[in-house]
Formats: C-alpha cells, structure tokens, sequence
C-alpha cells in the first residue's frame, strides 16, 4: 500500500525525535553520584574501623551531655552546672535519682552505645568474610573488640542485663533480643578484650607516624583491668595493671594540669600519661565551618556558661560542675584543688595551676543575671582552652555562635587509675606494701613531686588493710573528680547507699531503667529492669 | 516597582516583534478550484469520495444526511483534475448541486431544494466576553441550507425568506434557535455548555469526551483560579472538588497540602501534576491567568494509565490556547490587602509578672520568693503585632490571542507581587505563556508551549510568628537610638538599634526576631528561573489514526545568595548597645534540576457499526536530575581585616574580602529515570455500554536491574441507563449512567518518614562527616547511611469505585456520586531503629485502606433573561484505616515524635488512622498530696506534685486494663488528624450584569495537636500561653491548666491537653461582579469590561486556639499547630478588559 502524503511528512518529523534514549538498559542504570561502601576497598574494614572512633567522638551517648550526665553528676561531688533555667529534667533525673524511662540523655545513651556495638559487629563481620590474614586488618579486629567491650562495659554498669548483640544485624528483627545475664556480658566483653590485647599493638607508631591516640594494647589492658576491678577480681586486676605498667610505655606527669592541656600545634593531647582519649580537633579558623569540624561537645558542654557576664565569657555550656560537698570535704592544701576547680570571682591561678592568667567573672545568682551561675567550674576542661586556642580556631567566645571548645580531647583512661586499680587490688590481695607504694606515686605527683618528706599530702604508710582502703577510696574521689568515676566507685565500694542517700539514691538506683523505646521497639521480648 | 514595570514594558515590546512574524505567516486561501484531486473509487457512496475529497484539501462538505443520492455508489478514475471538474463527475448522475462558501465550506442540496432566494442574512456570533467565534455553524431549521462564521465571527446567507428560524451551533456551547422574524441582521451570543456531560476532559496521554469515561474525572474552569488573590493556584481549588484536599499555607507562594482520596501511603502523598502533558511535582511557574481548565483525576480507570505516578491521584492543567477568531487582548490587574485574623493569646507584661514569680516560688530545686530584676524591662509588647502588617497583593495580566486558519497563538504576561502578613515577607513573580500550533497542511500540525517565570522568593519568615510569641512582652520592639562606631568603618555615627533579649533568662532558641528581620531581609536575594517547553509533532493518517511525539524539557535554577551584615543589640538590662552580628558572612547556594520526558503515542479511532473504539498506545521515558552547590565564606580575621561590605556587588563567595581559610563548598546531585509503554483502550456499544481499560509497565533506574519493571493496569465499565428503552419515557432523569472500575495503581515512593527522599534506595550513600581524629591528623571513615534492600519495588494501590452520573429536571440539576475504596499494598517503610543503635532500611510491608463516599450536586436555573442561580455542593466522606504495617518493624508501629523527646507523637498503626496522635488522657490535675496518694503511682514517667496533669490509667504491661499504675503503658490514641468528612458549597447569582458567588469550605471531625503553650523545651524560658492564666496554683484553682513549672517535666509528656478540635467552617470567597453592558463600551471598542471585589477567607468559625485551623505536613505527621502558619484575610479588586 503506497503511503499517504500525511504518513510520509509524519515519520520525517517524528524519526529524528526518537533517536535518543533508544538504549533503555544503559538509560536506567544509574549508580549514585557520590561513593558508596562498594566503591570502597576490603569491606572498607579500616573505613568501618576508623567510624568508630567516629561514633565515639560525635556520638551525644559517649561525647557530650548523656555521658557526664550517667558518668558524672550523678555522684556527689559533681552536679549539672549551667544556671537554674538550663536543663530542669537532668536535676530531677540524675541529681536526685528519679530515673526517667524516656528522655533524651537515655535515649541517646542507649542508642550511640548499640550503634558502635553494630559498627563494630559490621567491622568484625567484614572482616571474617574476606578471610584476612594481614597484620593491618588483624589490627583493625583487635581495634572493633575493643569498642564492642568498651559500649558493652558502659552498658553493664549502668543497666546490669542488656541485649548481647555480638553478629550483624542483617534484618531488622535480628536486633530483637532478650536480656543477657551480668556474668554472660562480662564473659562477652573478656572475649573481646582478649582478642583486642592480642593484635593492637604495643605503640601507635605501627600504625605508621601520625596516629597518636589510636589503640594500644595498654588499652586493651588498662580497660580489661576496670572491667575486673568492676567485678572485685584483684588477681586479674594485679596482673593485668603490672603488664601495662610493665609494657613501660606510660608515666605519670610531672604537673598534674598538663594533663589536660591542649595547644594550637595539637602538643597536650595523648601525652604519656594518656593510655585512652577520644580525639577530637578543629583546625585554624574553623569556628561555624562544618566541613573543618572535626571537634565534639565534649570540652563545650564542660565550659564556663557566661549568662550574664562581659562579653568574651561564652565560652560553653557549663555543665559538669563541682558541688559545696566536694569542695567543703577537699583540703585546701592539696595542690590537686585548684587545678581541678575554678572559682567564679576570682584569678583562675595562671599556667602553674591550668589556669590562663584571667579572672574569672563573679558569681551572682542561680539565674545568673548580671554574672555567672555557678560558684565553681571544672577547672580540668577550663585547662584546654587557652586563649590561644580561641584565636587559632575562632571560637572567641563573644557571642552565641563562636563559644566553644570543640577541640577538646576526652582523656578517658589515664595511667593514674592503673596505678590506683593496682593500689586497691594490692590492699585487697593483702599485700600492704604495694598498695602503699602505688598510693605514693600519686600522691607524691600530686604534691609536685616533693618527695618522701614533704607536708603537703605527706605519705600515708600502711596501717591496716581498712585504713588503707579508706585512703585509697580517698585518693580516687580527688584525683578523678569531675571524670566519671566516683558514681561507680560507691555503687562497687558498697557505700552508695550512704553517701548518695541524701539526694535521693536508694538501691534500685545503681541500675537506670532500659528506655521505654527501646522496650516498645521490642514488642514483649525485652524485660524492663526488674526493679523499674 | 519602577524596574519591574521597565522591563515588563521591554518585554511586550520584544514579544510583539516575534509574534508579527507569525502573523505573516498566515496563508490566505487560495481561489477555488485550484486544488488538484487524484482519485480511484469504485462504487463508492458519494458521503465516501467527498470525505477522500476533503483528505486532499482544505474544503468541507455540507449536506444533509437524510439526502437520497448522497448514498448513491459511483466509480471514478481521475489524475490531477481541478475540483471543480472532479465535482461535476461525481454529482452527474444525480440531482445534487453545490454550492461554495465563505471557508472553504462547500454546502451540497437538491437540485431545486433552495427556493428563489428573497433575503440575505448577516450576522455577528459571539462567544464568552463577546469574542468573536469563528467555524460557527449557522443553519436555516428544517433545512440543509447553512454556512459557517468567518474569523470575525460573521457569517452571510440567503434564506428563503426572512421569517426561517436559524439554528446556530458551536462545539463547547448550548446550541441556540433565532427566530428572524423580518430582520436581515442578526447579533448572536453563544453561551458556554454547562451540561458537564458533554465536557472534554483531559486524560493521561489524550482527551476525551467525559461522556464517554467510566471513570472520576472533575473539570474546573481556569476562571475559578483566575480571580482568586492566590499565587499558587491550586490553592484557590479548596473546597472545589470532591475527594480532593486542599490544605493552605499563609506564606506567599508555598504549595499547600493536597491529597486525593486519603492518605495513601507513608512516603509520597502528593498528587501527580500533569501540565499539557510534562510530569511534574509542583505547578509554581504557572500563571493562574494563563490556566484554561485544571482536571482533578480520582479513579483507578483514569489513573492507571500515569503507572508508577499515579496512585496519589492526578491533577492535570491545560493552558490557554487560542480560539478560533480574531485577535482578543485581554488586560486584567487586582490590587489587594491582607490582614491577620486570628491572633493566638499570650500573657502580657503583668500577667508575666504574675505567672514567672508563681513558677519561682513553687520551682522544684530552687524555690526563691525573691522577685526577678526586670531592670530595663519596662514594656508591654504585643509581640505578634511587633512582628505583622497589613500585606499587600498586585497581580497584572494581558493576554493576546489569535489565529488563522494555519496558525493558532497564545501569549501571556503577568507579573504578581504577594507580600505576607509577617513584616517583610513578600513573593514577586514574573510569568510567561507562550504557545503556537502551526498546520503544515491537513495532516500534519507542529506546536510548541513554553512557561517561562522569574520568581524573587520571599526573605524566610516561617519562623518569625513562633519567635515572637516566644519573647517576653517586657522587651521592646521599638528600636532605640544609640550613638555607636560604624560597625563597617573607623566614624560613629547615631543608629536605630532593636533590643537584645535578657540573656540570663532569655537565650537559647530564643530571640528578638525583629533583629534578624529588620536587619537581614534586604541581604538576601533568592531567585528562581523555571523554563517549562515542549515541542510536538501531530501526525493523522490512514484516516483513523493519529501519531504524536512530544519532547518536554523542564529546566530550572534556584540561586539563594544571603549576606551576613554587622549590627547591633541593645542589652534591655544595661541599655548598652553590643555588636550583636559581628562577622560577615555570604552564603551561595545553587540549585539547577533538569527535566526530559518525550512521549509517543498513537491513536486509533474508528466505528464499526454501533461499536465505537478509540485505542491509545505509547512509549514515553521520563529523566531527572538534580545539581546543587553551595559555599560559603567570611570576612577575614584580625584587627586591620574589612568586613565584606554591605553591598550586593560583593555577596559572592569569592568576593576580595573573604578569608581563604574559612571558605566552603558542597554539592549533591542526584539523578533518575524511567522507561516505560502504556496502552488503552475506550470502547463503547450504540453509545450505551462502555468500557476502559489501561495498561502501564514502567522501568525505574531506583530499582535493582531484577526487579526493575512493574505492570498497572484499570478496567472500567459503565451503562448509559437512559438510552435504554425503558428509560426513554422518563420524566425524571435526562441523563442518567452508573459506573464502575477496578485497577492496581503505583506510587514511586522511597523516602525517609519525613518525607525525604531517598535517590538511590539500592545504593546507600557514605554518612558525610565521618572522620576518626588521632592527634590533629584526620582520616576519612566510612558509614553507610542505611542498609539497602535487593528485594524492593514500589508500593501499589488496588482501588475501585462504584457510582453514577445523573441530570434530572430538565438537566438543572446534576447529581454525582461515587464510592470509592483503595488500598494500598507493599507499603515501601523506611524502618527506622535508631533505638536499637541499627540504621534504617527500606523494605516493603503492610496496607493502608482508605474508603468513602463523594456526593457532588449542581443546580443551574434561569430564571429569566437577567436573573440566573447557580448552586453547587460537594461532600467527601473519608475513613483512613491502617490495615498491618511491615513486619520488619521492631515496634509494629510507625511513631513520628516532636517537641520534648517526642511528647508530641502521632503514631501509625494497624487499626487506627495514620497518623494519629497518641499520648495519655487527662483526667484532671492532682489537688494535693492527698489526691495523689490516693491515686495510682505515676512514678514512672517523672517526679510529680500537686498542680501536675492526672492522667487516666487504662493499662498495664499486659494490655488488660487498669493496673494502678500509671505508665507509658497508658498512653492511647487521642486524636485523628484526619477528617471524617470536607464539605464546599458555592453559590452564585448573575442579575443582569452584576454577579455574585459565595463560596463556602468546611471539615469536621478532625483533631489538631497543639505544641505551643504546652510543650516547651527545657533550655528555653517562653512567654506563656494566654490559657495559663487560669492555670492551676492551689487547691481547686483549675483542673485543666497544670501548674506553671518548666521544671514540671510530668505535664510535657504529649496528652489530651494538646489535643483541640479541627472543625471549621469557612466563608472562602465572596464575589461581586459587575459586567457593563456591550452598548456602553463598544464605544470605546471594548468587547468586555468586568469589575470585581473578592473578599478570601473573610470569616472561619472554628474551635482551636491557634492562628488557623490548617496545618499541613508529611505522611505520617500532620495536623500539628506549632504556632505558625497564620492565614490571613485577603481582599481584593480587579478590573478585567477584552478589547
């Protein structure tokens, strides 16, 4: 049939319109226009490894509010700080132990410590399924077992039972389990250190030069240790604690402020005494640039909270702060004082004593109008951030947006405790000696390394295994005030009861609540804690 | 507004010049006979060779059907022979003749039929606005005698006598009779068909006569959005259509809410627009005043055909297109204002006073009899007043149309200016239409349409009505003169500076808006260039079918610069004033998105006796993609650095002043595609029964390559009842048809719970910002932002819907009723379980069902030549039910938490409508310790005392009722944001020129989630609701209003107290009109002049507290009054000019 004039027109039309597009196959397939994990190397196991550290920097349940709020202003030397207005529910909650089920700070906490327990599940998982052999992945193995004891160590102390997740969540309904027992959890968390204390290695140089901070086998050994004194097992405490201090790798340092410094060339952080810290840095003028931030909450949320004082005082949030108790029950002449607490009104005590040379605007009133709200600040945070800190990254403190200290390294584990953990284990093993040797070393940093014959802190020779053990009890409050210690201290020591019962503490309050969410999430499989 | 006007004027004067060049391409008509006819028929009726006669030309055949030799068989050979011949053959042996007319009309009769002709008649036909309607058919009744209008709507004829009765008919119009009775001269104006049976609707890939659809297809004249104060158009559809959604937003621009029939699922809900064609999500470039009908589509046998896009409904646009006739002009402006109606209540400075001293006496940890220092605290600020104004509206068309026999234009230009009624916040847009058809010959037409607009968007003020109420009313909104250093330079000079809040009650999340308003609202330009075209090619062949390709092309850029400037606060407490912004800052960011589709599609139509078939078949592809950029970067640091100045010269990144160091920059981009070929196919038997089918496969690239391509597919019938026998006889119905159709629909949906979507669900993305730290050495980690699914596809609808169509009292009345049931199947969920420390992942699971019934009535009575009465209504029942929801779903349910940890919770769950609010019943509030101990223990949701909220113990763990204790076990479902039906109804009454519509809109029976007043963040000290005034604070002072406390976290948990009725009833429009009469402006050569006041919103009778009572939202999350969102009055006149 001859075509029409119109069929003909048509098709010379309409022929060239269709030419594109005519390869569907190719005109669908279409990949993501940035990388995804398949374009990464092995897994990415280091990728995966290294997002641990990740979480443990940017995650609120390890680096900010949550975290002092369970570790820290729950005991009684520490409060939650800021002014009267600022965070009403924390008092209610962690102040005077009326635990809530849901809230942001539980919420939170829950849920950053399950995430690295299933980051790192991931990471141990990617590395089993390509069968690695190579020391580097060996390490990054012994890197995830860490992380997975260090979130399930957090989880058993302040929740008891809790799910053991230890396989990737490959379907949601994976992650729907019951309880586990303490002594199961214990038993995980052992495995884990085990592995860890086997492939890290013994110094960060093998991981190449520029990783300070990353993990060691002290750390491995330092957290195994906490672990057992947290279960009063002196045997694994005592040798656990001698290979760390034997490894020779850690010392005490000789200003117990320089601890805590920190400086525009990054000198301060991971310093010999350091055996675990949470890095965090933020580069020259980074203040408000997001792509440059590579800080946490951590030293922010601890600093001074400038209500209504002079500009140039918004330096944070101002949470973390010491109580009258604290202060009333600490001897003036302890040097360790005025180097862990900084007082509203007056000099901060210059670079000898962490300070910078400034004085501290007054206290006035809870609400803070017209100067500060707190009597007191945490001096250790206040010690790293120097002014020059300020003007290298920007944050000047003068108005809402450029307070902060984001740069701020969470000193975690510090070779004081393994030195404190072997001290109490000694005494408790009935080996006076090595118990009042060890008590000395801190001490004796404490007073300025003012030896044997000093007055200042004298040396307290051992008597009986009580009064030693008093001492010791003594020691920690002091030397770890304000860095999350003290609650689990008494909770261990038995003595919680006594000391925290004024503010409310009752048994049932060594255990927080699992989250109601997390109990709805479960539809009936997970029990609440019994006693909630 | 002098730049605008200039280049407005430009514009025309540029457009002009390219339209005069179509004009010359107008083909004058050729002398008769010229035409060469090639021929081969054999006994072939003489109906069949003139039609293979007007394939070949441009003439046209008029004759009377029932004429005998026209069915007369002839064979006929010819090659090249003029017409005029070829007619002579063909009519030789019978007793036919012809007879030429104007247009290439050609009118066959009997030899002898036409008496001695005595009269000439001349006339004028006229349509809407008196244009000119040309290709009128003008008949003399009982006769074949006829002719058609020319381009001027004039028509001339012999009549055998001037007393013959004309019949004038036009496609579109009510046919007319004109008695001569002796006149020579006659002036006729059609009136537009309102018969909404014989409408053409629009549908996926094609139109067609609504009589001849078994599905829900609702046609709105673009003169219903035209006239409206709206800049959105869709806006103006509230209350409109049945089953249709509209949910308004205050802020200038902003797309409203809108869902047909239900919520369908838990990701995408909007509707799919379709815009002569193009696909799009939105239809913010279009000009109301170029818009010729919007259809709303609803029903499974009108949806299936749009396959992955259409199960959320259809809304389809067909812009202005010319109409056959002369040049029309028409030039319409409107000028109004907008006004806040309803103002939320709020304390004011002693009722502060009053309640903050209270709360510090009875604070928890702290109590303090000691007064607060109001120092410098001294005002009373209304802070909504401090914040709003009267708003303006201007918008301004013209509009010129025309075409010829070859050629068909269209072109409009409008410019809008809609200012808010928040301080400042104001929307300007430039519009323009543009549209030619072009016949190459009989066969073949090729057009284009063009959209292109400008848009100047507005300073972001959505947060100003929160922030306000937020601020304590001591502190002054009016600014205070300092003499200060110039922030930008080494003088001082003397400045208006706002006040600073006090900070030591006052400060996180809280601030003085009018600081940011005041001082940033001129440092922000954010523009939009959208250009929507589409080219195509119409193709008719073979004689029953028709070809036709279309390329589209949608590409838009949105640049949104914002400059930082430096300014002062005053601090209230010391009056000194402090450099409150202090660094200077210029943020860019960029976005372009691009666009394709081409459609193919090709028609068939035909009759086979009494069977009629129109089969539709098509491939089309459909691509987007989306760029955008954005940096930033800041004045340099140190004492010698300048501030980038305060001019947009340099609102660049790069700009000379910035510092390297600080400098930014960002993109995302992201793209998809879709291939796929549809069918139809719209049958029907004597005109009696019908039915449709659609068929749609679409390949998606969102979804691995396996389970890539998904089928859709509708059936629908109906049965024209009154072309039965047995319905001939009655006097009740004219029209009466029951339908029904049957479909599985789908909806490309992959988004977070929010809404967000997820580009690639197959492949998850890298978390940015995941970097591990070791010393001062950052290395990049790697975590994947969710777990992909290999075994996804894309959520279906299964919808049906019953109902019928009916015209009763000679065809006043129209009546039209649906019921309708869908439900939607694989619910595409993206489990979120973030509680359990997993990432998210999108599965498929779980069914929704939404059901109801649509009812729609119109009645349209003259009741004589001046006064006519139009009455429309339309209700929508609606029940939304969730039916199971995915298993993978740790909890069973969806819950969407806001405000205070989530307190303000709307929950999706299998035997509850989505979304619904969920938290515990108030029972009262707790009087005293006594009430308390004597109460169940609610210990564990908080510390509580006398003042705080008693909620209702209803549970316990193991779901069997009252446990005595409460817990969150308590909690329930404590409101449906849902309504259980909408209403509108209009009225309008046409005396002699004036003109008069009301229109009414209505729900009832949803409920609203209040969050203001009520669910305050811990950080932050706000104003207090108007309603704390009464609250509670002392034995038997109130059993609603808790005690004031911010420390009483108890009363923050979400319940009943939040919950506030949505119910309302609204004046929408009201209209008056007046239309001069033609004798009084044709001399001024006018053809229509119309004026018009239109009043939106004038009153809402409604029961909540807030600014409005229609809060938008997401899927799963809507109906929450966050203290925003007010809608204001609008009153506007217009003047509307065709000449």
């Amino acid at each position: 049939m001859k075509l029409n004039k119109g069929l003909f027109w048509g098709l010379i039309i309409l022929i060239p319109m269709t030419f594109p597009h005519l390869g569907c196959k190719k005109f669908l397939d279409r990949k993501p226009l940035t990388a995804t994990i398949e374009d990464l190397n092995k897994g990415a196991l280091d990728g995966q490894v290294l997002n641990l550290y990740t979480i443990l920097r940017t995650n609120a349940g390890f680096s900010t509010l949550p975290w002092v709020d369970f570790h820290s202003i729950r005991d009684d030397d520490a409060q939650k700080g800021s002014d009267a207005n600022d965070g009403k529910e924390v008092n209610t909650e962690f102040e005077t132990f009326q635990y809530t089920k849901d809230d942001w700070a539980i919420n939170s906490y829950w849920g950053d410590h399950y995430t690295m327990i299933n980051q790192a599940n991931s990471a141990i998982y990617a590395a089993k399924t390509s069968s690695i052999t190579d020391e580097a992945s060996l390490r990054n193995v012994g890197e995830a077992c860490f992380f997975m004891a260090y979130a399930y160590f957090d989880l058993v102390k302040n929740f008891g039972e809790v799910p053991l997740i230890n396989f990737p969540i490959l379907k949601p309904t994976d992650a729907i389990q019951p309880k586990a027992t303490i002594p199961r959890i214990y038993e995980f968390i052992d495995s884990n250190l085990k592995v860890a204390a086997q492939y890290l290695p013994l110094t960060t140089q093998a991981y190449g030069s520029n990783y300070p901070g990353r993990l060691t086998k002290g750390a491995a050994n330092a957290l195994w240790a906490q672990t057992y004194l947290m279960r009063s097992d002196w045997g694994k405490v005592t040798a656990l604690c001698n290979e760390v201090i034997g490894s020779g790798q850690y010392k005490l340092m000789d200003n117990f402020s320089d601890i805590w410094r920190e400086d525009p060339s990054g000198a301060g952080k991971n310093c010999p005494e350091s055996i675990f810290e949470m890095n965090a840095w933020m580069p020259a003028n980074s203040v408000g640039n997001s792509n440059l931030d590579y800080g946490t909450d951590w030293g922010t949320c601890q600093q001074i909270r400038k209500n209504g004082a002079p500009v140039g005082w918004n330096l944070g949030w101002g949470w973390n702060t010491p109580t009258d108790n604290l202060v009333n029950a600490w001897s003036d002449t302890d040097p360790r004082k005025g180097k862990t607490i900084l007082f509203s009104g007056q000099s901060d005590g210059g670079p000898a004593n962490g300070g910078h040379g400034a004085t501290i605007p007054a206290y006035t009133n809870p609400d803070g109008n017209g100067g500060l709200a707190q009597k007191y600040w945490n001096k250790k945070l206040y010690t790293g951030n120097p002014p020059a800190m300020r003007t290298f990254t920007g944050f000047l403190g003068t108005t809402d947006g450029n307070g902060g200290a984001r740069w701020i390294n969470h000193r975690i584990i510090r070779y004081a405790d393994v030195i404190l953990m072997l001290a109490e284990a000694a005494n408790e093993s009935n080996n006076g000696a090595v118990a009042a040797a060890n008590l000395e070393k801190i001490r004796n940093r404490a007073s300025g390394n003012l030896g044997p014959t000093r007055t200042v802190l004298p040396v307290i020779p051992f008597t009986t295994q009580a009064a030693m053990r008093q001492a010791i009890k003594d020691e920690r409050r002091f030397e770890f005030a304000l860095e999350g210690y003290r609650f689990y201290d008494l909770v261990r020591w038995n003595d919680a009861v006594s000391t925290l019962s004024g503010l409310g503490y009752t048994n049932r309050c060594r255990f927080y609540p699992i989250p109601q969410q997390t109990i709805n999430l479960s539809g009936g499989v997970l029990k609440q804690n019994p006693e909630w | 507004m002098q730049k605008p006007l200039h280049s407005n004027l430009l514009l025309v004067m540029k457009l002009t010049a390219l339209l005069t060049l179509f004009f010359t391409l107008n083909v004058s008509a050729t002398g008769f006979g010229q035409d060469r006819i090639n021929l081969r028929v054999k006994k072939t009726e003489i109906g069949g060779v003139l039609r293979s006669i007007e394939d070949q030309t441009n003439y046209r055949f008029l004759y009377n059907n029932e004429l005998q030799d026209i069915r007369e068989k002839i064979s006929l050979t010819v090659n090249n022979a003029p017409l005029s011949e070829v007619l002579s053959l063909v009519f030789f042996k019978t007793k036919l003749s012809y007879q030429v007319m104007d247009n290439n009309l050609i009118i066959i009769k009997e030899d002898g039929e036409i008496a001695p002709v005595d009269v000439t008649v001349r006339g004028k036909i006229t349509g809407e606005g008196g244009a000119p309607l040309a290709g009128v058919s003008v008949l003399v009744k009982g006769t074949s005698i006829g002719t058609t209008t020319n381009n001027d709507g004039n028509f001339s004829l012999n009549v055998p006598n001037a007393d013959v009765t004309l019949v004038i008919s036009s496609v579109g119009y009510d046919q007319q009779e004109v008695a001569l009775n002796g006149r020579s001269e006659v002036s006729v104006a059609l009136v537009t068909s309102t018969k909404l049976i014989d409408q053409v609707v629009v549908i996926g890939y094609g139109q067609a006569n609504k009589r001849d659809l078994t599905g829900s297809i609702v046609k709105i004249s673009g003169k219903e959005v035209q006239d409206k104060p709206n800049t959105n158009p869709v806006a103006s559809l509230q209350g409109k259509v049945a089953g249709l959604s509209v949910v308004n937003n205050g802020t200038p621009g902003k797309s409203p809410d809108i869902r047909i029939r239900g919520t369908v699922s838990i990701g995408q809900v909007n509707p799919l627009y379709v815009v002569d064609g193009i696909f799009n999500d939105n239809i913010d470039y279009l000009n109301p005043n170029d818009i010729e009908s919007i259809e709303i589509l609803k029903d499974p046998s009108s949806l299936a055909i749009f396959g992955v896009k259409g199960a959320t409904g259809v809304i389809a646009i067909t812009t202005k297109r010319a109409k056959v006739g002369q040049v029309v002009v028409n030039v319409n402006t409107a000028y109004g204002f907008k006004k806040l109606t309803d103002k939320i209540k709020l304390a004011n400075a002693s009722e502060f006073a009053t309640l903050f001293a209270e709360e510090r006496a009875f604070d928890l940890s702290n109590p303090t009899t000691t007064p607060y220092d109001y120092t410098g605290l001294t005002a009373n600020t209304d802070w909504i007043d401090a914040v709003t104004r009267v708003g303006h509206f201007n918008s301004n068309n013209i509009s010129v149309s025309g075409s010829t026999e070859k050629n068909k234009y269209n072109l409009g230009l409008g410019f809008l200016s809609d200012e808010g009624i928040i301080k400042h916040e104001k929307l300007q847009k430039w519009l323009l239409a543009f549209s030619d058809e072009f016949k190459l010959n009989k066969a073949i037409k090729l057009g284009f349409n063009l959209n292109a607009s400008r848009q100047h968007n507005p300073y972001d003020a959505t947060f100003v009505l929160d922030d306000a109420r937020k601020v304590m009313p001591q502190v002054s909104a009016q600014p205070k003169r300092f003499f200060v250093k110039n922030p930008y330079g080494a003088d001082s000079l003397n400045m208006d500076i706002y006040s600073g809040l006090d900070v030591g009650l006052q400060s996180s999340g809280v601030v003085n808006p009018l600081l940011y308003v005041e001082n940033e609202w001129d440092k922000v330009i954010n523009i939009e260039y959208r250009t929507v075209g589409s080219f195509y090619a119409d193709v008719s062949f073979l004689k029953h079918f028709n070809f036709r390709g279309t390329v589209y092309a949608d590409v838009s850029n949105l640049n949104k610069r914002q400059y930082t400037p430096l300014y002062y606060a005053y601090n209230p407490k010391t009056d000194v004033p402090y450099i409150y912004s202090n660094n200077t800052k210029v943020v860019e960011d960029d976005n372009t998105w691009r666009k394709f589709q081409q459609d193919y599609v090709l028609n068939y139509k035909n009759s086979f006796g009494d069977h009629n078939l129109t089969a539709t078949a098509g491939f089309t592809t459909y691509y987007f993609g989306n760029w955008n950029r954005n940096g930033q970067s800041s004045q340099q640091s140190g004492p010698t650095a300048l501030p980038i100045p305060d001019n947009d010269r340099f609102w660049y990144i790069n700009n000379g002043f910035q510092d390297n160091s600080k400098m930014t920059s960002n993109s995302s981009q992201s793209e998809y595609s879709t291939v796929s070929v549809l069918a139809r196919a719209l049958y029907n038997f004597k005109g009696k029964y019908y039915l449709n089918a659609s068929f749609r496969d679409d390949a998606s690239s969102r979804l691995p390559a396996v389970s890539r391509h998904q089928q859709f597919w509708a059936v629908g019938a109906a049965w024209e009842m009154t072309k039965e026998e047995f319905m001939q006889n009655s006097k009740f119905f004219d029209y009466l048809k029951l339908k029904g159709s049957y479909g599985v629909l789908g909806n490309q949906t992959a988004s977070t719970l929010d809404g967000t979507p997820l580009n690639y669900p197959f492949y998850p993305n890298l978390s940015g910002g995941a970097n591990a730290v070791f010393g001062t050495n950052i290395y990049t980690a790697a975590n994947t932002a969710y777990i992909p699914n290999p075994d996804l596809k894309w959520e279906t609808v299964e919808a049906w819907e019953a109902g019928f169509e009916a015209n009763a009292f000679q065809n006043r009345l129209h009546v039209e009723a649906n019921y309708f049931n869908r439900t939607t199947k694989d619910l595409m969920t993206n489990v979120q379980r973030g509680a359990l420390g997993l990432k998210d992942k999108l599965v498929n699971g779980g069914s929704i069902r939404n059901w109801g019934e649509e009812i729609s009535a119109s009645w349209n009575q003259n009741f004589s030549s001046d006064l006519s009465v139009s009455l429309n209504g339309n209700i929508t029942f609606l029940k939304n039910k969730v039916l199971t929801l995915a298993e993978d779903i740790p909890t069973g349910v969806l819950s969407r938490g806001f405000f205070n940890n989530g307190s303000a919770e709307s929950r999706t769950a299998p035997g509850h409508p989505i979304g619904s609010f969920y938290g515990y019943i108030v029972e009262g509030i707790y009087q005293s310790y006594a009430e308390i101990l004597a109460s169940p223990v609610a210990s564990s949701i908080g510390a509580y005392r006398p003042g705080d909220f008693k909620f209702k113990d209803i549970n316990g763990p193991d779901g069997k009722g009252p446990d005595g204790q409460i817990t969150t076990d308590d909690r329930t479902f404590i409101g449906n944001p849902t309504p259980d039906f909408t209403y509108g109804a209009s009225v309008g009454v046409n005396y002699k020129g004036f003109n008069l519509t009301v229109d009414m809109v209505g729900v009832y029976g949803n409920e609203i989630f209040r969050t203001w007043g009520s669910l305050e963040s811990p950080f932050q000290r706000v104003n207090y609701s108007g309603d704390k005034i009464n609250r509670w604070h002392g034995e038997g002072t109130s059993n609603w209003v808790p005690i004031v406390g911010q420390g009483d976290r108890f009363n923050y948990n979400g319940s009943t107290y939040n919950i506030e009725d949505g119910s309302y009833f609204r004046l929408r429009n009201i209209q008056l009109g007046y239309n001069f009469g033609r004798q009084m402006i044709s001399k001024w050569k006018l053809t229509n002049l119309r004026l018009f006041a239109n009043m939106q919103n004038l009153k809402t009778w409604k029961n909540n507290s807030g600014y409005t009572v229609e809060y938008g939202g997401d899927a799963t999350a809507f109906g929450y009054d966050n203290a925003g969102g007010a809608i204001p009055m609008v009153t506007t006149f217009g003047l509307n000019v065709t000449f």
